[in-house]
């Protein structure tokens, strides 16, 4: 594990990857982090969430018109499946597999309910993302 | 690893839309001392091309807007840029076989692993190693 995070924030890594809302993947980000990237894990998770919420967004308005155009539905659920799998937010990653199946047979019932389930494993992810920064944050601050 | 001259790191294109894989990627490539631009879609990629630029590898993801990735792929070998290493990046099933067609040299599934990228980053040193001599 990375030596300049702090234990309470690897504490919080471990419980996410034990709930499985996280894979081995999030553990390779953390080797990552060194002296000459300190901030390497807070940039990348800010941006996971920040590119996230953004996509749910976009799937959202998509799947809003009266006529929806699913490639680039799909398109929109690839981008999501890239960045997660990329952070390791395996439950993200999975639910956008699941997504991708709906697009593919262009059910439009299939891609709203999954939307849903998206957007809970999701706000979940990155709500304890968001906890684990405030926490490396206030940590930081105790250590000056 | 070696570098094949003292001073001269590999000039590395990612060619992604979205901000997170592109960090991901940076930092990793920055570990092998590369030198990082990143374009955000194929036509910017292709831009830098016709501008006259040169890079050793292009680590290239495949739906952005404005031009895809094997759509870039295609007109970089259309300019005669056939020297470059094209490395396709992707978390799509179906990806694979679009970057091969347009004429990538590689295929890499996301997430990217640094055992992966450091082996294509001295693949491209041995090379240039060796075209020197």
């Amino acid at each position: 594990m990375a030596a300049t995070m702090k234990l309470g924030t690897l504490g919080h890594a471990a419980s996410m990857l034990s709930t499985g809302l996280l894979d081995e993947q999030f553990q390779k980000l953390l080797l990552l982090q060194d002296g000459s990237d300190p901030n390497f894990v807070a940039e990348t998770i800010t941006l996971f969430c920040e590119d996230g919420e953004r996509t749910i967004g976009e799937l959202t308005k998509q799947l809003d018109k009266r006529c929806v155009n699913f490639d680039e539905v799909a398109a929109f659920v690839h981008k999501l499946e890239g960045g997660s799998a990329t952070v390791g937010a395996q439950r993200v990653k999975n639910t956008c597999i699941q997504f991708l199946e709906f697009c593919k047979e262009k059910s439009r019932d299939g891609c709203l309910k999954t939307l849903d389930t998206l957007r809970v494993v999701f706000y979940d992810v990155s709500g304890k993302f968001k906890a684990m920064l405030q926490l490396e944050q206030q940590q930081a601050e105790a250590t000056k | 690893m070696t570098s094949y001259v003292e001073g001269s790191p590999v000039k590395a294109l990612i060619v992604e839309d979205m901000a997170v894989d592109t960090l991901v990627l940076s930092t990793m490539l920055r570990k092998f001392h590369c030198e990082i631009i990143v374009a955000k879609n194929g036509k910017e990629a292709v831009q830098m091309f016709l501008e006259g630029k040169k890079f050793d590898i292009i680590f290239c993801d495949k739906d952005m807007p404005v031009m895809s990735g094997p759509e870039a792929i295609e007109k970089i070998h259309a300019l005669g840029e056939t020297h470059v290493k094209i490395v396709g990046v992707s978390a799509s099933d179906n990806a694979q076989e679009a970057f091969m067609s347009a004429g990538a040299d590689e295929f890499v599934p996301k997430p990217m692993k640094l055992d992966v990228v450091r082996a294509m980053i001295q693949e491209v040193i041995n090379k240039k190693t060796n075209d020197m001599v």
